[in-house]
């Protein structure tokens, strides 16, 4: 068997473009690129189908179309439908949140990349300190309470766990206030209004 | 043996609820256990004499080679003995060591227990998995020791570099040990020296396994692990890091060396790596201040004389290195517990603080003394009698004119000097008078405290007598190897010989050492450190961290469209290689298949392209409408005027529930992010078009088997009595699918509500009173309720108004109304209904089906809203979308189980025909009440879509401008 | 049989049809989806133990004779999965009562909740029975809308964007997926899995590695195999406790179970097998490199998760019988073992208010009982004898052996590796999370933005007392695992024999087409 070329190429373009605009932030757009790409895997399915033909129905006189792709399609119409109007849900309720239409980057991850250990204060001591200190029962006088010891040194990593910690917040929160400015910039449609105003 | 075991684990897993009743006492009800393993063994020793050594098994698991087989022979006898032994005297320590206040007493004393009985299986263990087993059982429950004061950084560290340092080792090992047995074909070590298969592959294996052995008893490279753990409690670092744990490495050697010690290699690497170690050991024994540390150092350099000794090879050497092994046990342990007791008086064991504590604890001291002797070799002590077979043995070995028995004998010699220097500065730093010192205050010495101390370090001295007879037992072992001239024989005194002369001089180097203490000190300061893997550790650690953090760094952006573009990157480049390599391509092409193809096919090209570029909202929705359309039509052309009727709907209901959301969105598609990637994006999108568009025809290029729906048009007409095929293939051949299909939708339509309908803190809805609530029942808010709360509004409650037609009247500022669309769609919404239950009806002989008859009755409740606002919609569907999906659902469920009560398979239709005189001849199949369930399931689909993205939105709209003109009035 | 095989997904179909009308009374909805989980529990044990006796089980839908209807099959894999995930389904059901995922906790509607777990729970179970290559993606689909409710649920800023993500890379692999049926569809006309088994076999080779990998590459995705796998991490540790464990632990799976099957029946003959290991190989490096940089317990969770599926591509890759019996017991054992962390860490996070590993501390004193159920998993899923880690890694070692093979070799180091950098990952966060003193951290907030610290945790009210309920479902699963040991040796049996049956198409076949295809 072989395929339509004409319905290859449409296919070909719809999935061109509709992956083009996958790859976008604006969610709209990601919206848009699913719809078209769904649309292109449909008319595969019909592609797949071979040779047009008259309607599959019982009794039908000629080559009938081959009913079973028919079914697949239809199947799959469906379930874009559901997916689709989940979206544009989704792509609202983001709106109403943050009235953003955008996709940021996992903040989490940004800060991996910075991060140098990721747990700071598991770090490895030999230990050389006793167990009973002036506790003891007849303690040398300037035996070392390990109590006292351990305090001593638990403040000192703490206080390095502190210092790392606020280094990486600093620079997150830099960046988000960064962000956050970004966003500024891409949503406030009253801007774009009067852009359009402005236009005519 | 193996109820021994089971015993170790019971006991260690009721010990802490037992805790907390007894207090410390419960360290001797737990000392039972490995006391009657002792006895047991112990018992067993004729039988072990004879040398048939007892042995157990319990099939495990076949699949894996793994049994539980346990074994008795000698060398095992003697661990056992030592493991339990030990193990007992240790924990009847820690009754006094410990109090009752102490905090994770119970833990700890069941993690001792249950680490006592790790170590007894693992010397009893005969298949190498199991050994593994409890190798590593070993390796978790020192790591929860360690760590017993999980409050100290200074523990959890030391834990856990012990923790990975030896599983490090145990992994290695375990790779080595199913080289070994898959190999050798045996997973059974006492099997298993015996069949070593002589090539790469084994050499390889025992190289992992020694790695494994290595680390486990802190052999350099990894010897730095074993002076951090000092952090743990003193009964811990006497049990694990002296007698038991450390042991198990010089176990496995001395348990392979019989098969293993004439591999090429094996020696050297041992032997080098023994000597280094037993010298860097003692080097740093040597300027230690603190008690412990001395001690744990000295463990070091005794592992590595230990290592040397066992894996030398020879029949001497062996039997001299299991004595060896048993006196360390003994005198190492004896002075860590002493060093607890002294820690444990004075609270501190810096001996540059300790003065005068000899005569304050004179048994102390003497317990002390006797166990340093045997640690210093001085004569008549267990450690003399080893060192004197260790010393013949190398001599013997030397003599016959091999290089590596003159250098074992040389750097033992050297070594054993430094152990007696640091074995004179622990006696000295820990009792000696020290000037300028204050002396220790007077304590007081319990029996009971020394007791253990006491016995392991007399023991050493009986067993010096002892040796002869024990010699004899122990030849069960060394007489694995092969025999050189006539046998060595353990013995208290050997008369005066080379051995004796070298160990001689050796205790004159160690004094000489010690009293010039100050001199060495002033020379090591001046030597760097000769291996520092400790910092080696740490520093890889970081680096790990820092290599994990720059790889999920470059991986993990956290970008979609980075991810997504991965994804089909890869896509493309697989699927493109097998294309590229593709040689079978289709031999006829077919430009179209009708004209009517070229048109519709070049109009969604054409919206497309321009959808690329589309620059705002509205536009861009339509452009995809066009596209949705024209496949449409493509279906119809094809013989698919389901699919198109289908589709025309779809596409409709999404347009519109689109323009529904949009209207909240700014028109503006916002700017498109990141220009630079725009090419990129391009070429990938491009990319993947042209990769399905060349898959494509050649699948179907190589299609020469008839579709299986070829039988399709008469399955349907004659078991599914229909003759519209894509239907009966819907509701009845694959309306498995449609069953699943419709659980999607209902999954979605429950999104889409839960996405807009829920209470999050921003949007306060109003609550409507409980006896209002009768027919709203999913989310609180449907609009319908609404309706109802409307109603009950003052003023419009007196009956005449309440059944009005046109019920938007009420609700709609009249600005936003147009009566004659409300009325034209009041008209067409029964005619619509109408139509929809025809082509539900008639779908299983004609286009249509419960897809097609749901989606008018979406459309027709559309066109309400739309008109009337979402009170109409209220009026048009007074019921709750939620329902309507269950209902649907239902049915369709319902009919795919029905037949199975009827014993046939789930989904089976079944069939009626009647001739009814006015209706005429009616047919009834079950497949019909399928499609009535998809009709439903598709109606609350819908509805659910216009009650949330269209009425609920509407009214949070609302809300916001009246909090808005609220807010400005006041 | 025949008529219980459909049973496992008509049953929390109609339960959840039944729970949509009960809208109203979530103490209705939760007894049916437990009954129904139940059910199928039972269900699943009996068709079990029946096709272990009397050999797999192929029905027939609507009576319709294979190819042209749809088919259910049940062989021991697909039954032993089958039970498997029922019982993880039902204990993540009762945490999630306990945790009152379900009624309390005002992010997330009940009348939502419980018919969307049904319906998941449908998707999966359908997709290990599917016989039928589009139905296998119907089943995806049911699954993946199911999850995309369960991921966004309560709508919270932080989890639409991580549903986002999640949500467009699976719709992505579903149209990938769905594209390669129609591919296959061309080249053969049928979509019966039995019967693709043979016509795919009678296309040339070229065009067989064509399909093959599409197929390969859309499995992919979904079970997370590098490098399609980092969506897996950025969206999973949102969602609420719950949702997150059954994720972990199931959802990832049905996609290494599609990749048996496409390796074993639709495509035998291992002509990737190489690529397979490779790719195992990275997944295993990438993912445990991943979890050792990161500093919040679901996120580490989330990339172990990752670097664990390698091991189960590792057994695969083998091909071998042994090499299919030890996958086959990793994946159960990772289905439990994963999930059962989750909820763990679901316990920890509900006591310490946070999983940022930096700000917790003390939890042993706190709530010992919720250190052994964490540490028990744990030690299992680093591969620490005897738990039930270790067995599969020494299957899978061993296998790998017997294969021989250079790449076996590198694999089964790799696999040493990678047992240790999870210990190390985990362990250290045990420390801290766990051993170190509250005072450590005491008096210590974090100043991130919300947003910035792993927005769950700062929903959740710091230090609440946590439900018996939890801990009961916890506990049991820890008992799972544990006797994942106890009974290792019939497992391993009945994984041999499962193994056995899909090294080739052959058997399959023979229970589709008793009388032979055509």
């Amino acid at each position: 068997m072989s395929a339509s070329l004409t319905l290859v190429a449409a296919m070909a373009v719809m999935y061109a473009v509709g992956v083009f605009m996958l790859l976008e932030r604006s969610m709209t757009r990601v919206l848009l690129g699913f719809l078209l790409v769904s649309n292109a895997t449909n008319l595969l399915i019909l592609i797949v189908s071979g040779r047009a033909g008259v309607a599959p129905f019982f009794g039908q006189e000629g080559l009938q179309a081959d009913p079973l792709p028919q079914a697949f399609v239809l199947t799959s119409i469906v379930i874009t439908f559901g997916i689709s109007a989940f979206l544009m849900a989704l792509i609202y309720r983001s709106w109403r949140l943050a009235s953003v239409d955008v996709v940021y980057d996992d903040s989490e991850d940004i800060e991996v990349g910075r991060r140098r250990s990721s747990m700071t204060a598991e770090r490895e001591v030999i230990g050389d300190e006793t167990e009973f200190g002036i506790r003891a029962a007849a303690a040398v006088s300037d035996a070392l309470d390990l109590a006292e010891l351990e305090r001593l040194e638990d403040q000192a990593s703490i206080a390095e766990q502190l210092k790392t910690e606020e280094l990486t917040i600093a620079r997150s929160l830099a960046d988000h206030a960064a962000a956050e400015h970004g966003a500024a910039e891409q949503k406030d449609p009253e801007q774009d209004d009067i852009e359009q105003v402005a236009d005519r | 043996m193996l109820a021994l075991l089971a015993a170790f684990a019971l006991v260690s897993l009721v010990v802490p609820a037992l805790t907390r009743v007894l207090g410390v006492r419960v360290f001797f009800l737990v000392a039972i256990v490995p006391t009657a393993a002792f006895i047991y063994t112990l018992a067993q020793t004729p039988a072990v004499l004879a040398g048939e050594p007892p042995a157990e098994t319990l099939p495990w698991i076949s699949q894996l080679h793994l049994d539980v087989s346990v074994s008795l022979d000698t060398l095992s006898w003697l661990l056992a003995l030592i493991v339990t032994g030990v193990g007992t005297l240790v924990i009847l320590y820690c009754a006094k060591y410990f109090t009752n206040t102490e905090e994770g007493l119970g833990r700890f004393a069941s993690v001792f227990l249950a680490f006592t009985g790790g170590m007894y299986g693992l010397v009893i263990a005969d298949n190498v998995y199991l050994l593994f087993i409890f190798w590593e059982a070993t390796t978790v429950f020192s790591y929860l020791l360690i760590a017993h004061y999980t409050g100290r950084l200074a523990s959890r560290g030391a834990a856990l570099q012990a923790l990975i340092v030896t599983t490090a080792g145990g992994l290695a090992m375990l790779v080595g040990l199913v080289m070994l047995a898959v190999g050798s074909g045996t997973p059974n070590l006492s099997e298993l020296i015996y069949r070593v298969p002589h090539n790469t592959m084994a050499t390889v294996a025992i190289t992992l396994i020694i790695v494994g052995a290595l680390s486990k008893s802190a052999i350099i490279p990894f010897h730095f692990w074993l002076p951090a753990a000092m952090a743990a409690p003193t009964p811990v670092s006497a049990y694990l890091h002296a007698a038991a744990m450390v042991q198990a490495g010089i176990y496995l050697i001395a348990r392979l060396a019989p098969g293993f010690a004439d591999i090429p290699g094996w020696r050297p690497l041992l032997l080098g790596l023994g000597l280094l170690t037993m010298l860097v050991g003692g080097w740093r024994a040597v300027k230690q201040f603190d008690l412990k540390l001395l001690l744990a150092y000295g463990t070091v350099s005794q592992l590595g004389f230990l290592l040397t000794v066992v894996s030398f090879g020879t029949r001497t050497a062996a039997l001299a290195g299991v004595a060896l092994l048993l006196a360390h046990a003994l005198f190492k342990a004896a002075l860590f517990l002493v060093v607890g007791i002294t820690d444990h008086r004075a609270g501190t064991r810096d001996l540059r603080k300790l003065s005068g504590l000899g005569r304050e604890a004179p048994f102390l001291a003497g317990i002390a003394v006797l166990a340093t002797a045997s640690m210093a070799g001085i004569p008549f002590t267990a450690g003399f009698v080893a060192k004197e077979a260790v010393l013949s043995a190398f001599l013997q070995d030397a003599a016959s004119g091999s290089t590596l028995g003159w250098i074992a004998l040389i750097g033992v010699a050297i070594g054993s000097t430094l152990t007696v220097a640091y074995s004179a500065r622990f006696l000295w730093g820990a009792f000696a008078r020290k000037k300028d010192v204050e002396k220790v205050r007077p304590v007081h010495e319990s029996v009971k405290f020394l007791f253990s101390p006491g016995v392991l370090a007399l023991s050493g001295i009986i067993l010096a007598f002892l040796f002869g007879w024990l010699g004899t037992v122990l030849t069960g072992y060394s007489t694995l190897f092969p025999t050189e001239g006539e046998d060595y024989t353990l013995a208290l005194w050997h008369g005066v010989d080379i051995a004796l002369v070298i160990s001689t001089l050796t205790v004159i180097g160690g004094l000489a050492l010690f009293f010039a203490r100050a001199a060495v000190f002033a020379g090591q300061s001046r030597v760097p450190a000769l291996v520092d893997s400790g910092r080696l550790y740490q520093k890889s650690t970081r680096a790990l961290d820092r290599l994990a953090g720059r790889v999920t760094a470059t991986t993990q952006r956290g970008s979609l469209p980075f991810y997504l573009a991965v994804i089909l990157l890869v896509m493309v480049g697989a699927v493109g290689t097998t294309l590229a390599l593709n040689r079978t391509w289709p031999r006829e092409i077919l430009i179209f298949d009708g004209q009517a193809q070229l048109a519709i096919g070049g109009i969604m090209v054409v919206a497309t392209l321009a959808l690329a570029g589309a620059g705002k909202r509205f536009p861009a929705a339509l452009l995809v409408g066009v596209t949705g359309y024209g496949l449409a039509a493509l279906f119809a052309f094809h013989g698919a005027p389901d699919l198109a009727l289908t589709q025309v709907l779809v596409e409709t209901v999404t347009l519109i529930a689109f323009v529904l959301v949009l209207r909240r969105l700014p028109a503006r598609l916002g700017k498109e992010h990141e220009k630079s990637h725009r090419a990129v994006r391009a070429v990938i999108g491009a990319a993947v078009g042209l990769l399905m568009a060349t898959v494509a025809v050649v699948a179907l290029g190589a299609r020469s088997a008839s579709p299986i729906s070829r039988a399709f048009e008469n399955l349907a007409h004659e078991f599914g009595h229909g003759s519209n095929v894509v239907n009966v293939a819907l509701v009845d051949i694959r309306g498995w699918d449609t069953l699943g299909e419709l659980s999607v939708i209902v999954a979605a339509a429950t999104g889409v509500a839960s996405l807009v309908f829920l209470r999050s803190r921003t949007d306060n809805l109003p609550r409507i009173p409980e006896h209002l609530r009768r027919h709203s029942l999913r989310a609180r808010l449907t609009p319908s309720q609404e309706v109802v709360a409307a109603e009950y509004v003052p003023g419009v409650q007196d009956p005449s108004t309440r059944n009005a037609w046109l019920l938007a009247g009420r609700m709609l500022a009249p600005e936003n109304r147009s009566i004659l669309l409300e009325v034209v769609m009041r008209l067409l919404f029964h005619a619509l209904v109408v139509l929809s239950l025809y082509l539900l009806f008639a779908g299983h002989n004609l286009p249509g089906g419960g897809f097609a008859g749901g989606l008018v009755v979406g459309l027709a409740l559309a066109g309400r809203y739309l008109a009337g606002g979402r009170y109409e919609l209220g009026a048009a569907a007074p019921f709750d979308a939620g329902k309507v999906l269950g209902i649907g659902l239902l049915l369709a469920t319902g009919t795919a189980i029905a037949p199975l009560f009827f014993g046939s398979d789930a989904l089976t239709s079944a069939w009626w025909e009647a001739t009814i005189p006015v209706l005429g001849h009616l047919e009834f199949t079950t497949s019909t009440v399928f499609d009535i369930g998809v009709y439903f399931v598709v109606v609350g689909m819908v509805l659910d879509v216009l009650r949330s993205l269209g009425a609920e939105i509407d009214r949070q709209q609302e809300d916001a401008s009246e909090r808005l003109e609220s807010g400005s009035t006041i | 049989m025949n008529i219980l095989t459909p049973l496992v997904v008509l049953l929390p179909l109609f339960g959840a049809a039944v729970a949509l009308t009960q809208a109203k009374h979530p103490r209705v909805q939760m007894l049916i989806a437990v009954s129904a989980l139940s059910a199928v529990m039972v269900v699943g044990i009996v068709l079990l133990v029946a096709v272990d006796a009397n050999g797999a089980i192929a029905v027939e839908l609507g009576g319709w004779q294979a190819p042209f209807g749809i088919v259910l099959v049940v062989d021991r894999l697909a039954a032993l999965l089958l039970v498997v995930s029922a019982a993880v389904l039902l204990a993540v059901l009762v945490f999630s009562v306990g945790q009152g995922l379900a009624d309390g906790d005002r992010e997330t509607p009940v009348s939502i909740y419980y018919p969307t777990y049904l319906i998941l729970a449908t998707g999966v179970f359908n997709a290990f029975v599917a016989g039928d290559l589009f139905n296998l993606y119907v089943s995806f689909e049911i699954l993946l809308v199911a999850s995309f409710v369960l991921i966004t649920v309560g709508g919270t800023e932080l989890r639409i964007r991580a549903g986002v993500v999640y949500i467009v890379v699976s719709i992505v692999s579903s149209v990938i997926f769905l594209a390669t049926i129609a591919m296959i569809y061309g080249a053969t006309g049928t979509v019966n899995i039995a019967q693709l088994s043979v016509r795919l076999g009678e296309l040339p080779p070229d065009i067989q590695l064509i399909l093959h990998v599409m197929l390969l590459v859309a499995f992919g995705i979904k079970a997370a195999v590098f490098p399609l796998s980092f969506w897996l991490p950025d969206s999973y540790p949102t969602a609420p406790a719950p949702v997150t464990a059954v994720f972990a632990g199931l959802l990832t799976k049905v996609g290494v179970y599609a990749i048996m099957r496409t390796e074993m029946i639709i495509f035998p003959g291992g002509k990737l097998n190489t690529v397979l290991l490779i790719v195992a190989a990275l997944t295993m490096i990438v993912g445990i490199l991943g979890a050792v940089a990161q500093s919040d317990l679901k996120r580490l969770l989330s990339f172990t998760l990752v670097s664990h599926i390698g091991y189960m591509l590792f057994g695969i890759g083998l091909g071998t019988a042994a090499g299919l019996a030890a996958a086959t017991y990793y994946i159960v054992h990772h289905i439990t073992v994963q999930t059962t962390l989750f909820l763990a860490t679901g316990l920890v996070e509900r006591q310490g208010g946070t999983t940022g590993i930096n700000r917790l501390g003390g939890m042993l004193k706190s709530s010992p009982l919720i250190g052994v159920l964490f540490f028990i998993p744990m030690l299992s899923l680093a591969g620490i004898p005897p738990f039930s880690g270790f067995l599969g890694k020494l299957a899978l070692f061993e296998a790998g052996a017997q294969v021989g093979s250079v790449l076996a070799w590198v694999l089964i180091g790799v696999g040493a590796l990678v047992a240790l950098l999870t210990l190390y990952a985990l362990a250290r966060a045990w420390s801290m999370t766990f051993w170190r003193q509250t005072e450590e951290i005491a008096g210590y907030e974090s100043p991130l933005p919300a947003h910035q610290t792993m927005g769950v945790s700062t929903e959740v009210k710091k230090a609440r007392s946590t439900p018996r309920i939890m801990m009961g479902a916890t506990a049991a699963m820890v008992m799972l695992t544990v006797a994942l040991t106890v009974f290792a040796a019939p497992l391993f049996e009945l994984s041999a024999r499962a193994g056995a049956n899909i090294t080739g198409p052959g058997y399959y076949i023979s229970t589709v087409f008793p009388g032979g295809t055509e």
